[in-house]
């Protein structure tokens, strides 16, 4: 083949380019263009594959409406659902796309086969095809090409023709029109397979996958395939719902926060006074772990409303409390959280959807950190976000949540549930990236129950190795004047 | 009998679609004779790509049948003139 004495000088050529990050075009999903070092191929087609119902039509349509709102005219082919419908699904996702195509700036070019046509004699061409795309793109001047559903296609022939070939000649022309081409295909009776679309469209293959682990779903995605470009090689989790596609290149995180001297106040004066007269650090990750009925979400509370306070806007998600019962339960401990929420600074979120799986949980909290940009972020129990059937993954995710709001120089306060039994001994086990670390526990004494509080560890800041007694009280969180050690009796 | 009206469009001057013109006016010559008035429009797309637009033709030669109702279509190069007379919903004269 012809192809093979360009190649290398070819791929070398692309991949300087890449390097440049000058020949991709954006998909407007942040996750993915990031993993594909910056978008798809230019003037390339990629393939994007897929069962039923794992994400393809989203992603085409998000790819074709990005292209839309920069201003890039651009062209949608649909082999399978009806132009009304994709405007409908985009509309669902968020994209007014009736508006652009009214506006004349995008095309959606109905392929659908016509079931009550007959066949008659083995050759068949798709010029026809070709021409119709082909003359869109040149009414519209648009280099931006969607193709949904290509195995549809495969309904309107008979088999033994000469599809394969036809095939060919699509993919070929497609590189000649030099369009940034976004063709999915199903997993229809083994459709790419069967016609070698992966090595066709050698320049990139993305794979969609869904997988139901204890009765919960998660959507993944993988690049299999990145021709003169680097690219993520793992599988990573999206979530796709109406506020459309969410990936989080969760692996791909460095550490890029500057540290700050900078400290918040926690809320609690006692506290402060542990950690040498002021809060943790700006920027940094503090945990409160502690057994039910130690106050944790009061500490967290306590803190958040000082942050508010103090001018920070802060993100509360709650994992078990809803919005009200939260609040209810704050002024019990004369904790007016209300407040904070009217002057704007505090928003609160709940997420009990229990049923979620936790890769779409974090997904969610990551989506709402970089949605909001807030400065204070509270977890309330982050526990809840392990998995409860294998914590080692559980433990991975929500390491690679700190790393996040580290990287985005947000301050995170986690507390976390210890079990009774488990003797105080943290399970969630992510200590190495926890900078500040409050335990609280239950202890009976001459008859009476109380409340102890420690400071495990506290990066940068001199820690009390105290054991000091706290009290949650009708006007908030106090703890005990350090006189009052609760070591020895 | 005057109503028939045939449109059969073709991407370029094929081999196929040369085969589908020979094919075409063979069926309806032996169906109707020489005498047949049927209007028989050869398209080639390439040329009126709109058209291919709006009858959304997806693959080439296909022949439609525009006018007695219904609207049939017949896709290939014709070679089975029993198909394409089923196909296009045509009895024989």
């Amino acid at each position: 083949m012809a192809q093979g004495s360009t190649s290398a000088s070819e791929r070398a050529r692309r991949s300087s380019a890449a390097r440049r990050g000058a020949q991709t075009a954006a998909t407007g999903i942040q996750g993915l263009d990031f993993i594909l070092d910056g978008g798809l191929p230019e003037g390339q087609p990629t393939l994007l594959r897929g069962g039923p119902g794992a994400g393809k039509t989203a992603i085409a349509l998000t790819f074709f409406c990005h292209g839309l709102e920069q201003g890039e005219p651009s062209v949608l082919a649909t082999f399978d659902e009806s132009p009304e419908a994709l405007t409908r699904h985009a509309h669902a996702l968020g994209f007014p796309l009736d508006e652009h195509l009214a506006a004349g700036r995008g095309r959606i070019l109905d392929m659908r086969p016509d079931r009550s046509e007959l066949v008659s004699g083995g050759e068949v061409e798709l010029t026809a095809l070709l021409a119709r795309i082909g003359y869109a793109l040149d009414a519209l001047g648009a280099r931006r090409l969607v193709v949904d559903a290509i195995d549809g296609m495969d309904e309107s022939f008979a088999p033994g023709n000469s599809l394969r070939a036809e095939l060919t000649r699509v993919f070929d022309w497609i590189r000649e029109r030099d369009a940034t081409t976004l063709i999915t295909s199903g997993e229809h009776s083994g459709f790419s397979e069967r016609f070698g679309l992966e090595d066709y469209i050698a320049d990139c293959v993305i794979l969609l996958r869904q997988e139901v682990r204890y009765r919960r779903m998660t959507r993944l995605l993988r690049i299999l395939k990145r021709r003169g470009g680097g690219h993520g090689t793992n599988e990573f989790p999206f979530l796709l719902d109406h506020e459309g596609v969410f990936l989080s290149p969760i692996t791909g995180t460095r550490l890029e926060a500057r540290p700050s001297s900078e400290r918040h106040t926690t809320g609690v004066d006692g506290l402060d006074a542990m950690l040498g007269g002021g809060g943790p650090y700006r920027g940094s990750a503090v945990m409160v772990s502690g057994q039910s009925g130690t106050g944790k979400t009061s500490f967290a509370a306590a803190f958040a409303a000082a942050a508010c306070r103090a001018g920070d806007s802060v993100l509360y998600l709650s994992f078990e409390e809803a919005t009200e019962e939260l609040l209810r339960n704050q002024r019990s401990v004369g904790l007016d959280l209300a407040s904070c929420i009217d002057s704007g600074r505090l928003v609160l979120e709940p997420l009990l959807a229990v049923e979620l799986g936790w890769e779409e949980h974090l997904l969610r909290v990551m989506r709402s950190v970089q949605g909001q940009t807030p400065g204070v972020v509270v977890l309330d129990p982050a526990s809840a976000l392990g998995d409860p059937h294998d914590d080692r993954q559980g433990k991975e995710m929500l390491l690679r949540l700190f790393y996040m709001l580290k990287r985005e120089g947000v301050t995170v306060l986690a507390t976390e549930l210890l079990p009774d039994y488990s003797d105080g001994v943290s399970n969630m086990d992510v200590s190495s990236i926890i900078d500040v670390w409050i335990k609280l526990r239950r202890d009976e004494r001459d008859g009476r129950l109380c409340r102890l509080l420690n400071v495990v560890k506290a990066r940068g800041l001199p820690t009390s190795d105290r054991v000091l007694e706290y009290y949650l009280s009708g006007d908030g969180v106090h703890v005990a004047n350090g006189a009052e050690t609760g070591g020895a009796s | 009998m005057s109503e028939l009206v045939l449109r059969l469009y073709i991407a370029g001057r094929t081999p196929a679609a040369e085969r589908a013109i020979r094919n075409l006016e063979r069926i309806i010559r032996e169906a109707y004779g020489d005498d047949a008035s049927c209007d028989l429009e050869v398209i080639d797309i390439l040329e009126r790509p709109q058209l291919a637009e709006d009858e959304r033709i997806l693959a080439t030669p296909v022949v439609i049948k525009k006018l007695p109702p219904p609207v049939r279509r017949v896709v290939g190069d014709l070679s089975e003139r029993e198909k394409v007379l089923i196909g296009l919903d045509l009895k024989e004269g």
